[in-house]
């Protein structure tokens, strides 16, 4: 229980960062015109093809003792980084950020721009065609954002064990207790908790794909999912 | 009331959305009644539109308001969009899908009191006979009443220069001599500027006023009617 709850609180959190840098992020890379774009869209995806070994890793060194990241967070707060929650909380914001951004970056690409140019020449500027226009557009991108943030963070291992380990209360998370206990030999303990991941994520893409398919009939808008919506 | 003249001088304006080396070279000026432009596709009526409207940057050309200059390129002038005050009116109308008829009627009138702004959407709702739909959205609405919402958005500003890009394009002739009647009697009061472009001999000769006649980028001939 312990465990499900310290994943669900790094799971809320790691969406509202996600929520706050992604959705500047993936404007700036729908409208931005800067030739060198495509290396930050390259980066931001990194985490869909890294092993999340490899990303546990360099972060792992990034926050070490001798790591920048390290040593900045222990001059600025008197701790160091590893195996913390708020290593836990910046390491996963970084694994599932793609998750975050291209559900939203398709939302605001899939814009009519002649609606932006509607809205321009009505002398609006840029922040609120984006507060009036964009966003109400692209609420079923937000949505799913949120939603792959929150599933993707839950469900997330590997980078969590390199960069928490296994501190009950601090860094076990329910994935960590799953691997805990099957090395145990409690097959039937890791089976309840396995169930109710298992149970959850299912609901959860439901009710994407259920939302989807709503928003798609009433107003041909859908939801950025990896399948298209029928 | 009479509006300031407009006029626009635009040289060599590359469509950034075609490969090919198009080239428009345009002077006109511009007064309060209808401007037909008229031309087949490809002519650089959008192009024109565009231009004046800030949405594309010429390499050279000068686009005055009355006392504003909008654009000019040798003195290193553009103003941008938002603050240029101009009406335009896509082919594609596009309106708002997410709101009201009247939410959409409103847009352009941030700047204003609330109830100045409740004021101006009545009367153009009113002048354009789409009050009773205010309140509903751009999907529930037929094409001839989405055209009337989308003139109703780009007039209640009163902007300085109205641009109408093939706006009728699907619509019966009926509905299309209804809507160029409402149109006009709302002009007669307001006596903006108009820029209507279309490829209809039909649309051109409903409106009156001015034709000119675009080819290829350039002017080849104008009609004073």
């Amino acid at each position: 229980m312990e465990a499900l709850l310290l994943s669900i609180r790094l799971a809320i959190t790691v969406s509202a960062i996600l929520f706050v840098i992604g959705v500047p992020l993936a404007y700036w890379l729908t409208f931005s015109r800067w030739p060198g774009k495509f290396m930050i869209e390259a980066i931001v995806s990194l985490p869909l093809v890294l092993p999340p070994t490899v990303l546990g890793f360099y972060l792992l060194i990034a926050m070490g003792s001798n790591g920048p990241l390290g040593r900045f967070w222990q001059a600025a707060f008197g701790h160091g980084l590893a195996f913390t929650f708020t290593g836990l909380v910046i390491a996963s914001v970084l694994y599932s950020l793609p998750f975050a951004v291209q559900p939203l970056a398709a939302s605001f690409e899939s814009i009519d721009r002649k609606l932006l140019d509607a809205s321009a020449v009505l002398g609006a500027g840029r922040l609120r065609t984006f507060v009036r226009v964009i966003l109400p557009l692209s609420i079923p991108g937000v949505i799913s954002a949120i939603v792959l943030s929150f599933a993707h963070t839950l469900g997330e291992f590997g980078v969590v064990l390199m960069v928490g380990g296994n501190l009950a209360g601090a860094t076990r998370t329910v994935s960590i207790e799953i691997y805990d206990r099957v090395q145990s030999m409690d097959y039937a303990g890791a089976n309840q908790v396995a169930l109710g991941l298992l149970l959850f994520s299912f609901v959860v893409l439901s009710i994407v794909y259920g939302v989807n398919r709503y928003i798609a009939r009433n107003s041909g808008r859908r939801i950025w999912s990896p399948w298209p919506a029928k | 009331m009479t509006k300031p003249a407009l006029g626009a001088q635009i040289h060599f304006a590359r469509s950034p959305r075609s490969e090919s080396k198009f080239v428009l070279d345009v002077t006109l000026e511009f007064v309060p009644g209808v401007t037909v432009i008229f031309g087949p596709s490809g002519a650089g009526k959008s192009t024109l539109l565009d231009c004046i409207a800030g949405l594309l940057k010429p390499q050279q050309g000068k686009i005055v308001a009355g006392d504003d200059t909008l654009l000019d390129t040798d003195a290193r002038i553009d103003v941008r969009p938002e603050q240029r005050h101009i009406g335009y009116v896509f082919q594609s109308l596009a309106l708002f899908p997410h709101m009201t008829a009247q939410d959409n009627v409103k847009y352009g009138l941030a700047r204003l009191s609330s109830e100045e702004q409740n004021r101006r959407a009545d009367e153009i709702l009113s002048a354009f006979h789409i009050e009773s739909l205010r309140s509903r959205k751009p999907r529930e609405l037929s094409g001839g009443e989405q055209q009337r919402v989308a003139l109703a958005r780009a007039l209640v500003t009163h902007p300085c220069v109205l641009l109408l890009d093939e706006p009728m394009t699907g619509l019966d002739s009926e509905l299309k001599k209804s809507i160029a009647h409402d149109l006009l009697a709302w002009n007669d009061r307001h006596g903006i500027p108009i820029l209507y472009v279309t490829h209809s001999h039909e649309e051109a000769a409903a409106l009156g006023g001015r034709v000119v006649f675009l080819k290829n980028g350039r002017i080849v001939d104008q009609l004073a009617r």
